[in-house]
């Protein structure tokens, strides 16, 4: 990072609510602006806590056998690097509740009949579950499948690509995905038009409204 | 600062009286309270105060319940709300709830009608676009003969343009534009090192047309007085619609509300829906209005020697036509017939998008809270396109692609979350903002039978895009096309689409200004025509939409309405 903070003075690339904190403490005072933003803060209890054994049970729309499947899906779509993947962060345990409370049924059934599709493929292809299949092996399939190629059609691909946006919405608005794999600045505290993209080497993970 | 600021039950004869407490409202209660007038503001929605009631404010999205979606329930409730852009889980509290709010469309029509009950209204949620109007847009109607003169020019107006701005605080760049006047400006947002390229490409290749940094009411460098107000510099998070802590730009809360209630003379009736005025036949002025509660729906009245109608272009207009009395049996103040007619919008109905090749060394740090503009270059008819009448604007703005569209993409693994990582190509958009010609059968109304739950007639909307509007939005994406391509951008893609009237929530001329009160409800200080001690300073008064966003012409408006009503009754005339 080019810019260290400064003093007491957080860095505008702080990836937590101290930059916020600081700025509304100039205002109100530091013990009214925790205050204050303990009190704002829509309740954090209804928000999809990561859970590490999500794919050890039935979700709230999903099978067991379903969350696994979703689990190695995602797994593949966004793998673990030097920073956690999709798995790691538990985005099909978000997917899972995502699409329970904020998707209608028509297009929580794309992500049901392109689940099953996979584990049909697979079974006819190598015999065995997709979960139980190489790492080669489900690239390859989910690879046929965005395509689509042997054995998935146009269908296939339209409720892959739904699944596969849920999976990198919930990857990249998750506390890691956001903040560690892209940069986050909660409070940027400016706008600067021009900076050497090198200053930063990665996207900004913090968007906006 | 009183200490009873909130009042619920009050038989007071207040100085003025206040219906609405949004960009208008605020205006109102300001300039009032500051000229010693004991002013109630009357808001039909719950009080939201600043910072405490910005429950989405400083959120990260792994913490918000889903991540910034709104649920099942939430989407069922506010199926219309939804459609406004800035409407997310983070700012669904400043938006209305559909199912208690209904209303009618006349068969083969839509209208989109966004709302914001609660105190400061939509000036929580606006997008602080300001601009002025120039003497083009105010002698237009004149000039080609649609719609009444405006009985009002731009010297009228601009010295209160500039009262308003140095208090709202409004950052731009001058440019010295016959269309768009300059303003008292705090320094612009910067551009970036690709949007440079582009205003060089448009302004070389288009003698007639300028692309500068847009307007906003945002605090890029605050003045003392903003400082004293406890506003500080915005911060540019661009999330101003969970509501803003620091201030960083102009709402009720943050701006006109700490002026007017510390001069002690404010007083704010929340939960207060206005069902309609009362009129007193034998003095031929309004005595006050009568209110439903919100809550409770339980009837009362205040009382006032003055009232200024702030409650929207919609709402004035349907608490107006439901004011009937012998002498207005058609609403209060509508001898001409026109109120509730020559509804307007603007139209948004071209865009066009495009690749910016090169520039990968280049970046952007914050989260700049507004675009670029091309002010309208058809402002006079000499210029006008020859298929239509009037013109637009241009706005938009150049910025990197990021995993919403890159994600997208055919591809999985290691290599696709390395391409998610990094910042993409540069993308240049545009969208038209076109002037919507006032016309008569443009109206709302109420209905004849259906009631809310107030016991307030329902509205029935009948508005449309007339054959100029939707030639303008044809040509602004031909337009836009070409300017894009002669500025060397890729993969330009253009459309014109058919969203509906009332989405861009720049509703206007319900209750319009004019020169006669056959054909018009207010004179030249939106001061109605048939009662004296009434006035509609909000959008319902303007004659024409010109192609500007109108809330800093609310403000302007609003202040010297003010101060001409301060000066009548002074003089004993009202």
């Amino acid at each position: 990072m080019s810019d260290q903070p400064i003093g007491d003075q957080p860095s505008p690339r702080d990836n937590s609510k101290r930059g916020f904190l600081f700025g509304l403490s100039r205002l109100v005072g530091a013990a009214a602006a925790v205050q204050l933003l303990g009190g704002n803060a829509i309740s954090t209890a209804l928000a999809y806590s990561p859970n590490p054994h999500s794919s050890e049970h039935a979700g709230k729309l999903f099978s067991q056998a379903e969350m696994l499947l979703l689990r190695d899906i995602c797994t593949q779509v966004i793998p673990k690097t030097a920073t956690a993947g999709a798995a790691e962060v538990d985005t099909h345990g978000f997917i899972d509740n995502q699409l329970y409370s904020c998707y209608q049924r028509e297009d929580q059934q794309k992500v049901s009949s392109v689940l099953l599709k996979i584990e049909q493929v697979a079974m006819q292809r190598y015999h065995q579950p997709f979960s139980s299949t190489t790492t080669t092996e489900q690239y390859a399939l989910l690879t046929d499948l965005e395509k689509p190629a042997n054995g998935f059609d146009d269908s296939d691909r339209s409720h892959f690509k739904f699944l596969k946006s849920q999976i990198v919405f919930g990857y990249y608005t998750s506390e890691v995905g956001a903040s560690q794999e892209l940069e986050y600045s909660a409070v940027p505290g400016g706008f600067k038009g021009s900076i050497p993209y090198d200053s930063v080497g990665k996207a900004w993970g913090s968007l906006g409204i | 600062m009183n200490d009873d600021l909130y009042i619920r039950e009050s038989s007071e004869v207040y100085d003025a009286i206040v219906v609405g407490s949004g960009i208008s409202g605020g205006w109102a209660a300001k300039e009032l309270c500051e000229r010693g007038f004991k002013t109630l503001m009357i808001e039909r929605g719950r009080v939201v105060e600043h910072r405490k009631d910005y429950i989405g404010e400083g959120v990260p999205e792994w913490k918000q319940p889903h991540r910034g979606v709104v649920n099942n329930l939430v989407t069922e409730q506010q199926k219309i709300q939804k459609e406004c852009y800035a409407f997310n889980d983070s700012t669904k509290h400043f938006f209305g709830n559909d199912r208690d709010l209904p209303y009618q469309t006349a068969p083969g029509t839509t209208f989109s009608w966004i709302r914001g009950n609660q105190l400061g209204g939509k000036s929580l949620t606006w997008h602080r676009q300001s601009y002025r109007l120039s003497d083009h847009d105010f002698s237009a109607n004149k000039l080609d003969g649609f719609g009444t003169d405006w009985p009002i020019r731009y010297q009228d107006l601009a010295p209160w343009y500039s009262h308003v701005e140095k208090h709202a605080g409004i950052s731009g760049e001058s440019a010295g534009l016959p269309q768009l006047p300059d303003g008292e400006f705090l320094p612009p947002f910067e551009m970036t090192v690709p949007e440079i390229a582009i205003k060089a490409s448009i302004e070389e290749n288009y003698p007639d047309r300028k692309l500068i940094m847009g307007r906003m009411a945002h605090l890029t460098e605050p003045t003392e007085l903003h400082i004293s107000q406890g506003r500080v510099n915005c911060q540019t998070r661009n999330e101003c619609q969970k509501g803003c802590s620091f201030g960083a730009y102009f709402s009720t809360q943050s701006s006109t509300l700490p002026a007017a209630a510390k001069t002690g003379n404010l007083h704010i009736a929340a939960n207060s829906v206005v069902h309609s005025l009362i009129y007193d036949e034998k003095t031929r002025r309004v005595k006050g209005v009568r209110v439903i509660d919100n809550d409770d729906l339980s009837e009362r009245e205040y009382l006032g020697k003055i009232v200024f109608m702030c409650a929207s272009t919609i709402g004035s207009a349907q608490v107006m036509l439901n004011s009937k009395s012998k002498a207005f049996p058609n609403g209060i103040a509508n001898s001409s017939g026109v109120l509730g007619h020559y509804l307007m919008d603007h139209n948004y109905n071209a865009r066009i998008e495009g690749e910016i090749p090169g520039f990968e060394d280049e970046y952007y740090q914050g989260r700049r809270p507004g675009g670029l503009l091309i002010p309208n270059f058809q402002y006079e008819p000499s210029r006008y396109n020859k298929n239509y009448v009037r013109g637009y604007s241009f706005s938009g703005d150049a910025s990197r692609e990021n995993w919403k569209s890159t994600g997208e993409r055919d591809g999985i693994g290691a290599d696709f979350k390395a391409q998610l990582s990094q910042a993409g190509k540069w993308k240049f958009w545009m969208m038209a903002q076109g002037e919507m010609l006032p016309r008569f059968e443009n109206q709302m109304g109420l209905h004849a039978t259906l009631k809310d739950k107030w016991g307030m007639p329902q509205l029935e909307f009948d508005c449309r895009w007339s054959d100029n509007e939707k030639l303008m939005m044809e040509d602004a994406a031909e337009v836009g096309h070409q300017m894009f391509l002669k500025a060397g951008l890729e993969n330009v893609t253009s459309e014109f689409t058919e969203r509906p009237v009332g989405i861009a929530i720049h509703e206007l001329g319900t209750a319009r200004m004019g020169r006669d009160p056959k054909t018009s409800v207010l004179n030249g200080y939106n001061q109605c025509h048939d009662i004296d001690n009434l006035f509609v300073t909000d959008g319902a008064s303007f004659s024409s939409s010109a192609t500007q966003n109108p809330s800093l012409t609310f403000m302007a408006l609003t202040a010297r309405a003010v101060d001409y009503a301060a000066k009548e009754i002074k003089a004993g005339r009202i």
